[in-house]
């Protein structure tokens, strides 16, 4: 037959409109009419909305109020004079961010991945990249800054030890982590009636440095409670499953910064007069407790997905109810629910500059008293708080971003 | 030797290892230990009110306020009670929250929709929008706009826009409907009602016809038809009856020297500022709430209803909008919680809020009552949202309720 003895000819190539620039435009932008309108009325609204952005951004806006803080923004005042009479205490925070940095290093050298690696040397290299902020020598020391540049051989030690000592575990790192935590905040607050680590009362905590250490302990927190509270809620035992809905119930029916508030007003008084207690540490708690309530009601629904056949086989082959929960039913019901507990972490963070109710001079509220105080500065109010915005969202953006990655490691949706 | 048969007797589990047991002494201990713990907090909180002589009790709610509202949506004297006052606080919060809820509703399902265009640069920007707002905190944006508002021009000289609408730093005047006569206006409202439901039931009847018989009813047609109808001569009978119309359009207009606005409705800076944050926040997680939603409707859905000739917008109308409820509703009712609660940061800004009001009540009545009578309310509003949600989920359960 013909089609047998002449050769199969060579299938067209497709039509020019289809492939290469042209065809993705067609496809994406262009495919139908209204698509087509669709895309001209974004595209001049895109630029509209750009060229006003830059603009501003560039020529109209003036940035002083974020360069006259700039060191206020991130610890608060806690190296005023009021605060840490006598001395620059600027080193303590510097060198708790020493630490965490080179905690960072150290799960860079555990999981020896690009993305560990490449967020490791972005803390170390934009906290070293401070060091040449173009303030004058009496605004910022050299010794601010050596400490600041000191950031990139910590990151690299911590690599090194995690790598060529056994404390390269993650374990180990963990306990570390939490020892270094407790570190921070024994340095940050210091030793009454020392001359060289004089006590810095909690009351001149503030900016990034409140925000974060907020955010660390109710993160780290907050997901063990949620997940006594969430296994309470699905327990068999009517007591503790009616204590569990109730404390989940008025915590999630109530605004934060009434709780906070009260906290403020109530818990002072169900102490001694004399009982050491603090604003931050009550802020600390209201905080985890305000979390662990919704944190519980996601692991609850990451439960709720799992099939009823993982418990049951799990019974079948012999393991006790405590292990049925911690073995099977908790490890894939909290991979189902990564997005839902992070974003419960990044709502925290967010939450962090509630704060300010109670008195509490975080990164937000340091610039609005700053506004507030200085009437001159009025108009630089809109910038003082895109700056805030997007210091916020580097932060938030940078929590989702480790979630996909941890997804992605986790193979979820993929099982 | 032959061993004696061992008899095993089965003599039962030990006490301390025996479940019920187990089970009912946890019960009991923790029950104990959070009275306990309860117990000693409030004993230790009222040692501490008679010992520092803290002012407590309830008494004060029959007390006079004595002190202005900014702003208030039913009528309010300073010589009011705090108890009248709370409900104005409590009817400020709910009218922020009402409206909030319908307006990022529709601006969530906007963009939701906007996210899984076809469209590349319109999913994009829909992208941009969710991921910026989503993860700013409100209080930050809700600043933002604050000093937006405020720079804008005075009175005298801000913008006007068609006529109708004056935008200031005050905040911004639109033509409002008011009612001469409230209880024609609340007839009017009444058999408007009625005629909405009359066209329900004329929508519901032509459609089945049309269905059955296959002959075109046009029933949403008719519908319209009979419910604008019956709501127009209503409205013309009460007119004739009363003399007057039950409701008319104020427009605002500026008067005297300091061309003060009056008339319509003024959105003052505060409600302005509170409801543009909350509404713009609270859209992009309502839009990442009905884009999972959509999503979660098989591919084969929507592919079918193409197949069998549905434009794209019916499609997602009549068939991938449906059955995204109900994966759309629970989360959608929980962020109308989180807005009505993210209302109490209104104090920030200016507007008279619920826990503004408390904090400024704290000044002359005991703080404690007073948050435990708020935190009430707000326990209250939030049950209130999860009732519709529950009565609504009961609705589009597969199999149930239809």
């Amino acid at each position: 037959m013909a089609a047998q003895s002449a050769p199969a000819a060579e299938p067209l190539p497709p039509p020019r409109s289809e492939v290469g620039v042209i065809g993705w435009l067609h496809a994406n932008l262009f495919n139908t009419w209204y698509n087509g309108v669709l895309t001209v009325i974004s595209l001049a609204a895109l630029f509209l909305a750009l060229g006003f952005a830059l603009k501003w951004a560039f020529m109209s806006a003036d940035w002083i109020v974020v360069v006259k803080l700039g060191g206020r923004f991130i610890i608060g005042p806690y190296n005023t004079e009021v605060a840490c009479p006598g001395q620059n205490c600027f080193w303590r925070p510097q060198v708790s961010l020493l630490m965490v940095i080179f905690l960072t290093g150290m799960a860079w050298g555990l999981s020896g991945n690009r993305t560990a690696r490449n967020i490791a040397l972005l803390f170390a290299g934009v906290a070293s990249a401070f060091a040449f902020l173009p303030y004058s020598l009496e605004a910022m020391g050299w010794d601010v800054r050596l400490l600041l540049l000191a950031n990139l051989p910590a990151v690299a030690a911590g690599w090194a030890v995690s790598r060529y000592t056994p404390l390269g575990n993650g374990v180990r790192i963990a306990l570390l982590g939490g020892l270094v935590f407790l570190l921070i905040l024994a340095l940050l607050r210091g030793l009454p009636g020392t001359p060289w680590l004089p006590s810095v009362s909690v009351i001149y905590w503030g900016g990034l440095m409140l925000n974060l250490i907020l955010a660390v302990s109710g993160i780290t927190l907050s997901l063990p409670i949620g997940i006594a509270l969430a296994l309470g809620r699905r327990s068999e035992l009517p007591v503790v499953k009616a204590l569990c809905v109730a404390f989940i119930e008025v915590f999630r029916g109530v605004p934060l910064i009434t709780l906070l508030f009260m906290s403020q007003v109530l818990v002072p008084l169900a102490f001694p007069e004399d009982f050491p207690q603090n604003s931050l540490f009550r802020a600390g708690v209201v905080i985890t407790l305000f979390s662990s309530a919704y944190m519980a009601e996601n692991v609850r629904g990451g439960l709720q997905s799992l099939h009823f056949g993982q418990a049951e086989a799990a019974r079948a082959l012999g393991l006790a109810g405590w292990q049925t929960t911690l073995l099977i039913s908790l490890p894939q019901a909290l991979r189902n629910v990564i997005p839902a507990i992070v974003g419960q972490f990044i709502g925290l963070f967010k939450d962090t500059s509630l704060v300010y109710i109670i008195g509490m001079l975080d990164m937000v509220a340091i610039g609005r008293t700053f506004i507030q105080g200085n009437p001159e500065f009025l108009v630089n109010a809109r910038e003082t708080f895109v700056f805030l915005a997007l210091v916020f969202w580097i932060f938030t953006y940078g929590m989702s971003y480790i979630s996909g990655k941890v997804e992605e490691h986790l193979g979820v949706g993929q099982r | 030797m032959v061993n004696a048969p061992r008899v095993l007797t089965y003599q039962g589990v030990p006490v301390w290892r025996h479940i019920q047991i187990i089970q009912w002494a946890v019960q009991v201990v923790s029950a104990i230990v959070v009275v306990a713990l309860v117990v000693w907090f409030f004993a230790n909180i009222a040692g501490a009110i008679q010992e520092r002589d803290i002012p407590y009790g309830f008494s004060f709610l029959s007390r006079a306020y004595q002190t202005p509202i900014g702003e208030h949506f039913i009528p309010y004297e300073s010589s009011d009670t705090f108890l009248y006052a709370l409900g104005v606080a409590a009817s400020n919060t709910a009218i922020v929250a009402v409206a909030g809820v319908i307006l990022a509703t529709a601006l969530g399902i906007f963009i939701g929709v906007a996210r899984l265009s076809g469209n590349w640069i319109v999913s994009k920007l829909a992208m941009v929008y969710i991921e910026f707002f989503r993860n700013v905190p409100l209080l930050v944006q809700l600043f933002f706009w604050f000093y937006i508002v405020l720079a804008l021009p005075p009175v005298r000289e801000g913008y006007v826009i068609a006529g109708r609408f004056y935008v200031n730093n005050g905040g911004i005047s639109m033509p409002w409907p008011y009612a001469p006569d409230l209880a024609v206006a609340l007839i009017w409202v009444g058999l408007a009602a009625l005629a909405i439901v009359a066209g329900g039931a004329v929508n519901k009847r032509l459609a089945l016809r049309e269905s059955l018989t296959g002959r075109s009813s046009y029933p949403l047609l008719s519908a319209f038809a009979v419910t604008l109808g019956s709501g127009a001569l209503a409205w013309l009978v009460l007119s004739f009856a009363t003399g007057d119309s039950p409701f008319f359009i104020s427009t605002p207009e500026p008067q005297g020297q300091f061309g003060r606005i009056a008339g319509g409705f003024t959105a003052r800076a505060g409600l302005l500022v509170l409801l543009l944050g909350l509404v713009i926040y609270t859209a992009s997680f309502i839009a990442e709430i009905v884009r999972a939603g959509i999503q979660s409707v098989g591919r084969g859905q929507t592919e079918a209803a193409r197949a069998l000739g549905l434009s794209p917008l019916n499609t997602l109308r009549a068939v991938a909008f449906p059955q995204a409820l109900r994966v759309i509703i629970p989360p959608l009712i929980s962020q109308f919680l989180n807005l009505t609660k993210n209302s109490s940061l209104g104090g920030a800004v200016g507007f008279t809020d619920l826990t503004s009001v408390a904090i400024t009540m704290t000044q002359t009545a005991p703080a404690v009552s007073i948050f435990m009578s708020i935190m009430g309310i707000y326990l209250a509003m939030s049950l209130t949202w999860s009732l519709i949600g529950n009565l609504y989920n009961r609705r589009t359960r597969f199999g149930g309720g239809r």
